[in-house]
């Protein structure tokens, strides 16, 4: 083609000034801040002496234990949810009959849509202390008295397990549902029982979308604020609302802003930590694979 | 495997059969709360979680408080606004990535990766203390009116939702038509509006709407970002759990429920329209 050409990124150019000035520069702002101080009750920060200080006073100890309630939670979370959504996504893409996947995949997003919060305020009714589940449990005669769930990090836990379930759901679906009948008859026809097809053929095939679902569940989750806020009380608290008050009730900027470069830094982290595990882990597996598919050969 | 013939399937019909009430059970989590939410709407009492007697009472209370009606009407126009800017952004983003792909795109894919991956949270205490700055240091009178402070903190995940959508469409359709047109002497932007939008317009209306219903839901950053007198509707829903829960909140829920599912099924008719499977929907849907 001949003419005039604008250059390649010209259509994008609006979307990415927008993201720089209202995406990157709060964000490298709120970096800013976290090297300053609050320097009186009256103001919320200033910048004019330069340290590390508030990340130092941002992991002491009362600090420190909420962290590490979060990465707890996250981490437990994100594996009941791996555990939770793989039969289900596995029974929806192989076993139901098809006309039935449309219907049973709008069922999974009603819940991620409903409003997170008014999801939330739901579980916060049903684990009322004489709520339902308290009358449910106490009929059976498992409990006796009062359920005390409410403001714990069970509550918490079991909050965003619900939350952030559908997230887990819908990659595996589609990750199932890409690896065909075929493979799976396949891999019988060749000798394999059931469960070695489903450790040696359906699960390394369907592995992208089981890591994206992982990713998926686990970045939100460790810097979730409702479920915390509503559920967790004091006993149950999570980096996010720690953040948010430095914010909103303490009028510590400084603070605040270090704590939330902190809770970045400690999701991407922890994130590429699991990736290398994971990978090391399965190193030695795809290797004897791919030695047995040689030997085949 | 046993040599006869009954055991495996015995087995098999096992292992089926638990795959299905497994499954049920999940769904019956899933909506748990949900039906409860359903059901305290009808509660008459005076407060949300003390059921009283069943009525319409709380559909009447959020016709009549003007506080919850505002506070709706506030969202509605917020997330029009913030689905229109990011289905604009994010569409010639999209376009842009697909079509005139470079070295750029490999940086435009890491800004959007930290776009999304960015706690809410995060974004609010940083675009606070910008609007703020924006605002009354620099003088720029308009990031003090509530709704663009919202549309503003609402259009950053949408954009980055729409590029996505629109980008993977464009990406898996190719480029014979926008080449033939070129051929054919239409100059590039006319080429644009007649070839690559009709192209692309089923992500462009799917995107937009869940823009739609992202900015309904939006809730942590208005939270921070809101001036009082456009409060939000969820921002209105997060500060009545500190000050108390009444049985109008679960009416007006419910009824935003059926206004945003109605959004999604009109997702799921453009996008089948399209010729989308029921996986690239969900796909598509989950963002």
């Amino acid at each position: 083609m001949s003419g005039f050409r604008l250059p390649r990124p010209t259509l994008a150019i609006p979307a990415i000034g927008w993201l720089l000035i209202f995406f990157v520069a709060p964000v490298l702002m709120v970096l800013w801040f976290s090297f300053g101080y609050k320097p009186g009750i009256f103001a919320s920060h200033a910048n004019d002496k330069l340290s590390f200080d508030r990340y130092a006073e941002a992991l002491n100890p009362t600090f420190f234990t909420t962290f590490w309630n979060t990465l707890w939670v996250g981490l437990a979370g994100t594996i009941l949810c791996l555990l939770i959504a793989f039969p289900v996504a596995y029974w929806m893409s192989v076993k139901v009959p098809v006309r039935f996947r449309g219907l049973l995949l709008a069922l999974v997003m009603v819940p991620y849509w409903t409003n997170f919060l008014v999801r939330t305020i739901g579980w916060q009714i049903i684990l009322a202390p004489h709520g339902w589940l308290a009358t449910a449990l106490s009929s059976v005669g498992i409990i006796h008295g009062p359920l005390d769930i409410l403001y714990t990090r069970s509550a918490v836990l079991l909050g965003v397990v619900y939350n952030y379930l559908p997230l887990m759901i819908l990659p595996l679906f589609v990750a199932f549902d890409r690896v065909s009948n075929e493979m799976r008859e396949a891999s019988k026809d060749l000798g394999a029982g059931r469960i070695a097809t489903l450790f040696r053929v359906t699960i390394p095939l369907a592995m992208p979308g089981i890591i994206v679902g992982t990713i998926l569940v686990y970045i939100p989750l460790m810097g979730d604020y409702i479920t915390a806020k509503v559920l967790g009380g004091a006993k149950g608290n999570m980096a996010g609302v720690l953040v948010a008050s430095q914010f909103q009730t303490a009028q510590n900027w400084a603070l605040g802003s270090a704590m939330a470069v902190l809770l970045i830094v400690v999701i991407l982290l922890s994130a590429a930590l699991a990736g290398l595990i994971i990978w090391l882990a399965i190193l030695p597996f795809s290797r004897s694979r791919k030695l047995v598919i040689g030997m085949a050969k | 495997m046993t040599s006869t013939n009954s055991k495996p399937r015995r087995q098999f019909k096992l292992t089926e059969a638990s795959l299905g009430v497994w499954s049920v059970i999940v769904f019956i989590f899933l909506f748990a709360p949900i039906i409860v939410i359903f059901v305290y709407s009808f509660n008459s009492g005076r407060l949300l979680a003390a059921w009283d007697g069943f009525g319409f009472d709380g559909y009447q209370a959020m016709l009549e408080k003007t506080a919850v009606t505002s506070s709706v009407w506030v969202s509605l126009r917020a997330g029009v606004f913030s689905a229109l800017l990011a289905t604009l952004l994010g569409t010639l983003a999209g376009v842009a990535m697909a079509r005139r792909p470079g070295k750029w795109v490999a940086w435009f894919s890491v800004l959007l990766l930290f776009v999304a991956i960015t706690p809410e949270i995060v974004d609010a205490v940083s675009l606070l203390p910008w609007v703020v700055f924006l605002g009354q240091d620099l003088g720029l009178g308009i990031f003090n009116d509530g709704i663009v402070r919202l549309v503003v903190g609402q259009s950053l995940f949408s954009t980055a939702v729409v590029t996505y959508i629109v980008r993977s469409r464009l990406v898996g359709l190719n480029e014979n038509l926008e080449e033939a047109s070129a051929d054919l002497y239409a100059p590039p932007a006319r080429t644009f509006w007649k070839i690559t939008l009709p192209l692309a317009m089923p992500a462009v209306l799917a995107g937009g709407l869940l823009s739609f219903t992202l900015g309904l839901d939006n809730t942590i950053v208005a939270s921070f970002v809101q001036v009082s007198g456009t409060t939000p509707w969820p921002v209105y829903v997060l500060s009545s759990v500190r000050t108390g829960l009444r049985p109008d909140i679960a009416s007006m829920s419910v009824v935003m429920l059926v206004l945003t599912l109605g959004a999604l099924a009109l997702v799921a008719v453009v996008l089948k329209k399209s010729g989308d499977s029921a996986s690239q929907i969900a796909r598509t849907m989950a963002g």
